[in-house]
């Protein structure tokens, strides 16, 4: 049983904007991380997740976010999270991105303070 | 005189990789039945997976199985879930994992699942011992009597 996660990007003019679909597990963080370090290595420094149609999350996948986050940091660069489900987001303050990343409520909002 | 309603369900599972959705799914279901909140229910499934994976990474057992076990009961306007994934495995030590953090910058990123069982819950009690095998027993209330 696999459940596969997708990841669709969108290159904004001060960044992009990565967007999740399904279970971010060990194998979903590491397409994630993929694909941020893509962009890092292409010059981006600021990047919205949006996890709007992603409903569950684990740790192993949280870890992977979490070295994203660090290797955004090493670079002087910033990772932001939009869409989360109250539970994504209670477990993110809970494994402590909060304190590292912004959590907007929306991607509107996001992009507007981020300034994407 | 309230009435009380039982629903119960045992599975057997097999450690293999993201099985822990399929014991959060049929965890889900059953709250959902018992008229959980879907807050309610989605926090009880991710402690699930949690546990599932816990049982993965430190089962190292023979049979290379996850045993679950749901009961939900509905009395009055309360409602609870009690949940039970044994595995057969080597055990581990609860507090070495608790001790775990994992923020930016420090060594140990993994490890933080019992936290988010912890948080997750309401209550939590973890039966382990080494080569004994391991129980986690959480219990989440729609509405605390």
């Amino acid at each position: 049983m696999t459940e596969e996660l997708k990841v669709a990007v969108e290159r904004k003019p001060n960044g992009a904007v990565l967007y999740t679909k399904g279970y971010i597990n060990n194998v979903g963080g590491e397409e994630i991380a993929n694909r941020a370090y893509e962009l890092m290595d292409d010059g981006v420094r600021t990047l919205l997740l949006n996890l709007r149609d992603t409903k569950i999350v684990n740790s192993i996948g949280i870890s992977i976010l979490i070295e994203i986050i660090e290797k955004m940091m090493d670079q002087g660069g910033k990772i932001a999270f939009c869409c989360l489900t109250p539970v994504i987001h209670k477990t993110f303050q809970i494994m402590g991105l909060a304190n590292y990343a912004a959590i907007f409520e929306n991607e509107e909002t996001a992009v507007k303070e981020l300034t994407l | 005189m309230t009435t009380t309603d039982q629903r119960q369900m045992e599975l057997t599972l097999p450690m293999v990789p993201d099985i822990e959705i399929a014991a959060a799914r049929a965890a889900g279901n059953l709250a959902r039945e018992l008229g959980m909140s879907s807050e309610k229910v989605d926090e009880m499934m991710h402690a699930v997976i949690e546990a599932c994976i816990n049982a993965r990474e430190h089962g190292y057992c023979a049979d290379n199985r996850i045993y679950l076990r749901f009961v939900g009961t509905s009395q009055g306007e309360g409602r609870r879930i009690d949940v039970w994934v044994t595995d057969r495995g080597k055990g581990f030590d609860p507090d070495d994992e608790r001790s775990r953090r994992a923020a930016p910058g420090t060594a140990h990123k993994r490890g933080r699942g019992l936290q988010l069982i912890e948080a997750h819950m309401d209550e939590v009690d973890i039966s382990t011992s080494r080569d004994g095998g391991t129980t986690i027993h959480m219990v989440k209330y729609e509405k605390k009597s």
